[in-house]
């Protein structure tokens, strides 16, 4: 028995204290930086209580970001949903090469966001771009002449190209989860006179709830802390029409071309970051919890 | 295997129902191979495209865009491989990155299999708290870490990253792992013991090669990650030189709107995203089906 203890922790101490120290540590010590006013890390700190969190409530840009941020999780999530369930009943129905489609859609998400970035550039580009390219050749000449990072799409074109990247890793869930129900639900279904529709929403939604549940808060997790994508999208600095809460965080910590070092307010706000994913996926739970079904 | 098409009644089949049952059958799939082909086509398309134009110069790229490249000029690559320091920070990443994915391997594999297969009391809480990292956002991290990585004289430098990728990696790692371990049956941990193995040895000469599937998943998925990963170098790498290839890539975007050298662009986007796609391409199965391994119990 001894023997065992020893062994548990040798086995856990490694790890423990790497992970101890580099990130609950830090995790932990972040709510007590974001009561104070600090400036750099030479600096004093000054302790004011929950006033960075008074001046976040009305911090015009910080409420920008957190919107685009909600904008990304409810919009981009609920696009990426249909997309992804959509392609997963296409490639479900009997085609050939299921493997090798499931294989393409996912493939956005080996390469490097730096690299994709680059891709959409080009994409939107205005003079020389595909998507302006293929209008034209559609026919669609005045709309083959938009300027897709103008200002006012800029934020929708970003999330068109984040969204295709998500799908991949939607559709592998949901194909897991849709794999593993028996084929002879369907049949009985189809003896039975169910319509397509029918035995979605009564047989492979039911049955496929628990990897829904998953799918979603993965994707609430992810959406919330996504960073690198509108923020290399642009180019050097990101307009603020794809701030996210991550992205301005960074800027207040680190400062764009010019350091801007408001250290205690940076942390206040990857508090409110942690709290944002913790209130999600309780609502979460709480919002998709069903009998889970024993097949 | 799902096969849902094959229902009809074997003993009224007769020539025309044959027919009419194929003419269903494709009017049934082609909307999904028209779907699922072009949503395949623009991806393959777009990385064709990539490295097509990697070889082209630039008045080629903006005069014809999509053509192929007329002759085949590895000049993009060297000048980005060694004027613009591509070949620097490709080391630097695969410096940081192998050393890292070894060291996690070899600290998370313990722990997943101490939590997935040994009950103690407090078991199930610690491994509540290894994976809890998962729903933690990284941003939340980067202060508190800036300060302590200053105090240990580890900021910007290649061993400070690499700790914070390993510590930041353990998470996911055990989620993975303890989904391996704990699907391998008991009864080869009893046995062993029967024949005098110590606790020790059943781990490292029994179920850790019984676990190597899973242990090849967690490292593609980690070198993948770590290999694309550029918002933590970002923050803790400020000297150029120590740059990896995501934050190499990153400045070189950033001056690109300045030079307008495209194809010296492509040419650095291929140098990163090839070792990932070719590893991908030999090993996609196996990475597919470790994303559903701990998300969709079997």
């Amino acid at each position: 028995m001894k023997v065992r203890t020893r062994m548990i922790v040798l086995f856990l101490l490694p790890a423990g204290i790497l992970y101890l120290f580099f990130f609950l540590v830090p995790a932990a010590w972040a709510f007590y930086f974001s009561v104070f006013d600090w400036s750099g890390f030479g600096e004093a700190k000054v302790f004011i209580g929950l006033g960075n969190y008074a001046e976040l409530m009305k911090d015009s840009l910080f409420i920008k970001s957190f919107g685009n941020t909600m904008r990304i999780l409810l919009i981009g999530g609920i696009v990426t949903f249909i997309l992804a369930f959509l392609l997963t009943i296409l490639i479900n129905v009997g085609v050939r090469g299921k493997k090798f489609f499931r294989a393409m859609i996912f493939m956005p998400n080996v390469i490097a966001t730096i690299a994709l970035t680059t891709l959409w550039a080009f994409i939107y580009n205005p003079k020389f771009g595909l998507l302006n390219a293929i209008l034209t050749k559609l026919g669609f000449v005045e709309l083959g002449k938009t300027l897709w990072t103008a200002s006012d799409k800029v934020f929708y074109s970003m999330l068109v190209a984040l969204i295709w990247i998500q799908v991949g890793f939607m559709v592998v869930l949901l194909m897991a989860g849709r794999d593993k129900i028996p084929f002879e639900y369907y049949e009985a279904a189809k003896i039975e006179g169910a319509n397509a529709f029918q035995m979605f929403r009564k047989i492979t939604v039911p049955l496929m709830w628990d990897v829904i549940t998953v799918a979603t808060v993965l994707w609430s997790i992810f959406a919330l802390k996504v960073f690198e994508f509108p923020y290399a999208f642009f180019g050097i600095q990101p307009p603020i029409q794809i701030y996210t809460v991550g992205i301005y965080l960074y800027i207040m910590g680190f400062g764009k071309r010019d350091p801007i070092y408001r250290l205690g307010y940076a942390t206040a706000i990857g508090v409110v970051l942690l709290l944002a994913v913790i209130v999600v996926i309780v609502v979460l739970q709480r919002l998709m919890r069903r009998e889970v079904h024993e097949y | 295997m799902t096969n849902e098409q094959s229902l009809e009644t074997p003993h009224r089949i007769s020539r025309k129902s044959i027919v009419i049952e194929r003419v269903k059958k494709w009017l049934r799939l082609t909307p999904s191979y028209l779907v699922l082909v072009l949503w395949s086509f623009f991806t393959m398309f777009a990385i064709l495209w990539t490295i097509a134009s990697s070889f082209k110069t630039n008045r080629e790229l903006f005069t014809e865009v999509w053509s192929l490249p007329t002759t085949i000029s590895f000049d993009n690559y060297i000048k980005a491989w060694t004027t613009v320091k591509m070949g620097k920070y490709f080391f630097n990443s695969l410096e940081v990155v192998l050393i890292s994915l070894v060291i996690i391997l070899f600290i998370s594999a313990p722990v997943a299999y101490i939590l997935s297969r040994v009950r103690f009391r407090g078991s199930g809480v610690l491994l509540l708290i290894f994976t809890a990292g998962i729903g933690i956002p990284v941003q939340l991290l980067y202060i508190p870490l800036f300060f302590i990585m200053t105090k240990l004289h580890i900021i910007n430098s290649l061993y400070g990253l690499g700790i914070l990728y390993i510590a930041l990696s353990i998470p996911f790692t055990v989620f993975i792992l303890t989904g391996f371990f704990g699907s391998l049956p008991r009864e080869l941990e009893e046995a062993s013991v029967i024949d005098g193995c110590t606790d020790f040895q059943v781990y490292w000469k029994i179920m850790l090669p019984l676990a190597s599937p899973g242990l090849i998943t967690a490292a593609i998925f980690n070198f993948i990650g770590l290999w694309n990963e550029y918002q933590v170098a970002l923050v803790f790498i400020n000297n150029p030189d120590l740059r990896t290839l995501p934050l190499g890539l990153y400045s070189l975007s950033n001056a690109m709107q300045y030079t307008g050298d495209w194809v010296g662009l492509m040419a650095g986007v291929v140098i990163i995203m090839v070792p990932t796609i070719l590893l991908y391409t030999i090993l996609s199965e196996r990475m597919i089906s470790g994303i559903t391994m701990g998300s969709v119990k079997a």
